[in-house]
């Protein structure tokens, strides 16, 4: 059995408002393992994964990397944070800095790289994410799906022990999350340590090597991935047949591609996801 | 792709103006080059050329009775009855040079270059010719009725009297150039190696004075008074002399020529027409005027045309006589040979040229003062807009300071706390009586200490904050821990700045606290006394300034901070999370990620921010900072034209505030972020 990267042990969360939204979760990352955590909405995903980094300060519990516990007070929250990658929902890349200077801003500021150093580094990892074309571009004339591989070079760059993932996909358009997902895929391959709270369960059945199914701020089931073709508990049973009702038919899918409008729906890169009545 | 460039260029750089506005701007430049000179007030000169009926170099000039004389090469001699506006032709005094003359009362000698000395006894009277049977002579004075004392080459000093030549040569045998009597007993002679000679007794027997300087030949002396001797040497120094008898020669430190002891021009003859005014003449047509004994001297403009060298003057008083040169020129003066500008006309200031021509200076002066505390203030401002907004943005509560101790330390702090608390309370109430209220109704009144009254709200805080402290639990759930300790202090601050009126806070910081004042001393302590210019005068020459500065940069930081902060949540609340993702600290992502963003964001809002500082600092005023609008009320003061004072220095305001639009115009284009958001163009 591979070294323990991340143990999180019984994590309570509860906001000033009275939520309780993390009730006691505990699971395992090891060394070179990707753990997907899935659940629908409100149910603490992304709370936990936030803990992880302590963007969000957790009410109770131990997360321990690599056996240190992390979240106490006396320890140093921003060496913590530089071992841990992040890659969020909305991209989140530093709207005023080019591509490449968005990449080596950490390497340069919390590394203490020299700017041709950083640069160097940066160029591979763009590479890595193949966005080498778009170095001198800002971030504004992107589209989604490079901005959020660019969001993954800025996390890979600082050469994280762990990345945690949070649906790095559900703001991207279907077309561009093909390009999205082959790279964390690449990454899973290269046996990159990664957590990733997402949506697509197709995508966590293929890459993640554990599932784990939260509902109402508990692990209510957990499991290598085969358990999303074969769930053990009603409630996973349940979630994973809401979401197929949701999912496009491939052969509909591909003519709202191509743009019929039969289906009161067109992708044009600015609405929502496509929905079928 | 837009290459960065360094510095000033990201705001203005000729090759990124369209050449619609190069014409623009060229033309402008154009028109303000060619504006004429104001006319108001020409500079022209105070001497005339008038005829002299002669081309022979005249070297001598000297009043007789109402008439003015001239003397020139080859006997020439020519006369003028009317002060020496016009001229009259007199027979020649034999063929040798007429070198030099001199006057005293009704009695004139003039001295020929071959040794003889022509002489008129009374006015209107004949010439009589004196043999001295010398040669070398080179000055001569008239002493009495029928005397006269000659000097020249090798120290010859020969006094004619009672019909008779003594010879009263000395042992000092430099070459004597000029001798000058005050009445018939007191004179002086000088010459070469800075000989100065004195007698008291007429001339029949000279003393030797101490040379200021043994180099210079002296070459032209005058003895005004016994307390005003003066005289001049080639290399252009002037020598006086206050002491009765002339015993002590000083070198004058001429003020306008940077207290250099030479006026860097050669003369050859001094006039001194009164107690403080001296004129001087010099070969190269230099004529100089000085009113204050040689402390100033300016150089006198020449009419068109004349430039010669000047031998001598004569002056009936210290405004009207001549000046004579070579070629036979006559310049005469009826304004004492002043520059026109001098005094002698009252300006019409309903004249805008000579409004302007009075005003420019004041106006200029304003200027730059005005623009001097808008550039501090503007950038004291914004440092402190920009540190209150982060302030307020922080985040940190009395939680996040003290978790990291244990709950004993915190109480135990509370308890120290307390003690200083309850024992500002017990002082603060002792104090009371001292304040001698007699009823709620003298709560106003300033009487005795108000101290007493700080030190109990201060000590009711601590207890108030100490009681928290000891009741605090583990968890630190108290209402006090909540509390964000800076964000609260930002708070008092710019409540306090934006709630009272800024020509207030400009007096109490500057008469009150004394700001100025004390940064002043604090600056003479450490770098020494400011002087009365160069660099260190700049920066705390002047209290007000600092004064100015620092209410103008405090107010506006009060306003700026709540637009930077504005700014500040404009930014998503994930930059911040994605900054600190990758292990920035929460300042190092302000600097880098949320700052850089949101100053890009504030800056239409913060430029209006900084036009409105220009606007106020016309309120330091009141500190009696010389800035524009002091400067316009002193303009008025003399000229009494409010329209155009007024009118110029709101011009100047505008051009201050529009440049200043203009710049953060340019710097809100050049630091776009392409591709974010709405700007209507590029």
């Amino acid at each position: 059995m591979p070294e323990i990267v991340l143990s999180i042990r019984d994590l309570h969360k509860m906001y000033a408002g009275g939520v309780h939204a993390v009730r006691g979760v505990s699971f395992d990352v090891h060394e070179g393992e990707s753990v997907a955590i899935i659940g629908s909405s409100g149910s603490g995903k992304s709370t936990v994964l936030r803990c992880i980094n302590r963007l969000i300060e957790p009410t109770d519990g131990v997360i321990e990397l690599r056996g240190e516990q992390i979240n106490t007070p006396s320890a140093d929250v921003n060496r913590v944070r530089s071992r841990i990658g992040m890659v969020f929902q909305s991209f989140e890349l530093f709207a005023h800095l080019k591509v490449v200077d968005n990449v080596t801003l950490g390497l340069r500021h919390v590394r203490g790289m020299s700017k041709d150093e950083a640069e160097k580094v940066a160029l591979e990892v763009l590479g890595r994410v193949d966005m080498l074309e778009r170095v001198d571009a800002y971030p504004g004339n992107l589209s989604g799906g490079q901005k959020q591989r660019v969001a993954i070079a800025r996390a890979l760059a600082m050469m994280p022990e762990v990345i945690l993932f949070d649906e790095p996909t559900s703001a991207l358009d279907p077309e561009l999350i093909g390009s999205v997902l082959q790279t964390i895929r690449g990454l899973a391959d290269e046996g990159m340590t990664m957590v990733i709270v997402t949506h697509e369960i197709n995508f966590a059945r293929d890459v993640a090597d554990r599932i784990v199914y939260l509902d109402h701020g508990q692990v209510a089931e957990e499991g290598p991935s085969s358990i999303i073709n074969d769930p053990k508990t009603e409630r996973l049973q349940k979630f994973l047949s809401s979401m197929h009702e949701d999912e496009v038919p491939e052969a509909i899918e591909k003519e709202l591609v191509d743009g019929n409008t039969g289906y009161g729906y067109v992708p044009d890169g600015k609405g929502a996801g496509p929905r079928v009545r | 792709m837009r290459t960065a460039t360094p510095g000033i260029e990201r705001i203005f750089s000729w090759s990124s103006i369209d050449s619609k506005s190069r014409v623009v701007i060229l033309v402008s430049l154009l028109l303000i080059c060619t504006i004429p000179q104001s006319t108001g007030q020409e500079t022209i000169t105070g001497w005339g050329e008038v005829e002299s009926w002669t081309d022979n170099d005249l070297n001598a000039a000297v009043i007789h009775g109402t008439n003015v004389w001239v003397f020139g090469d080859f006997g020439t001699v020519r006369y003028s009855e009317d002060n020496g506006a016009t001229w009259h032709n007199h027979s020649a005094l034999g063929n040798a040079d007429l070198i030099a003359a001199d006057s005293l009362d009704d009695s004139m000698a003039v001295l020929s270059a071959d040794g003889i000395i022509h002489m008129m006894f009374g006015l209107d009277a004949d010439w009589e010719k004196i043999d001295s049977g010398q040669s070398g002579i080179n000055g001569i004075a008239v002493t009495g009725e029928q005397s006269v004392v000659i000097v020249g080459d090798k120290g010859a000093i020969w006094q004619y009297t009672d019909e008779t030549w003594w010879n009263r040569t000395t042992t000092f045998n430099e070459n004597l150039h000029d001798v000058a009597f005050n009445g018939d007993q007191d004179g002086l002679a000088v010459g070469d190696a800075g000989t100065i000679l004195a007698t008291n007794d007429g001339g029949a027997t000279w003393d030797y004075r101490a040379a200021p300087d043994a180099d210079s030949s002296i070459v032209s002396v005058s003895y005004f008074n016994p307390y005003r001797m003066f005289a001049v040497s080639d290399s252009g120094q002037i020598l006086y002399s206050t002491s009765p008898g002339g015993f002590e020669w000083q070198l004058r430190e001429i003020e306008s020529m940077d207290y250099e002891t030479t006026l860097a021009t050669t003369l050859s003859s001094i006039e001194v027409v009164s107690s403080s005014r001296i004129l001087f003449a010099g070969p190269d047509g230099y004529l100089g005027l000085s009113l204050d004994q040689g402390l100033n001297v300016e150089r006198n403009i020449l009419p068109a045309g004349v430039n010669t060298s000047f031998n001598d003057h004569a002056m009936f008083d210290y405004v009207v006589g001549i000046v004579v040169g070579d070629s036979g020129v006559i310049l005469f003066t009826d304004r004492a040979g002043e520059n026109e500008d001098i005094g002698f006309e009252i300006p019409d200031y309903n004249n805008f040229g000579e409004f302007v021509e009075y005003a420019d200076d004041m106006l200029l002066a304003g200027f730059i003062a005005t623009v001097k505390i808008v550039v501090f203030g503007i950038l004291l401002g914004f440092t402190i807009g920009v540190i209150l907004a982060m302030l307020k943005t922080a985040p940190t509560s009395f939680k996040n300071v003290l978790e990291r101790y244990s709950t004993n330390q915190i109480r135990g702090l509370g308890a120290y706390c307390s003690v200083i608390g309850l024992w500002l309370l017990y002082t603060g109430v002792s104090r009371f009586p001292e304040l001698q209220l007699e009823g709620l109704e003298y709560i106003f009144t300033p009487v005795g200490d108000p101290r007493g009254f700080a030190m109990f709200a201060l000590g009711l805080a601590i207890v108030a904050i100490s009681i928290q402290f000891i009741l605090a639990d583990k968890k630190l759930s108290g209402p006090l821990f909540k509390v964000r300790p800076l964000n609260s202090l930002a708070t008092v601050y710019t409540d306090f700045f934006r709630n009272t009126p800024l020509i207030v806070q400009f007096m109490f910081i500057h008469f009150g606290l004394r700001l100025g004042m004390r940064i002043q001393q604090l600056m003479e302590g450490t770098f020494g006394d400011p002087g009365i210019d160069g660099i260190d005068y700049f920066f705390y020459g002047d209290r007000t300034f600092l004064s100015a500065i620092f209410t103008l940069g405090l107010n506006s930081g009060a306003y700026q901070c709540e637009t930077i902060r504005g700014a500040i949540s404009a930014i998503p609340s994930g930059q911040m999370e994605a900054g600190r993702s990758i292990g920035l600290t929460y300042l190092g992502t302000m600097r880098l990620v949320i700052l850089p963003q949101a100053i890009r964001i504030c800056i239409p809002p913060i430029g209006n921010e900084m036009v409105n500082l220009v606007l106020n600092s016309s309120l330091a005023m009141v500190i009696g900072y010389s800035e524009l609008s002091r400067q316009g009320k002193l303009m008025i003061a003399t000229t009494f034209q409010i329209f155009s004072a007024w009118g110029l220095v709101m011009i100047s305001y505008f051009v201050v505030t529009w440049t200043l639009a203009l710049i953060l115009r340019r710097l809100e284009d050049t630091t776009r972020i392409p591709g974010l958001g709405i700007s209507g163009g590029s």
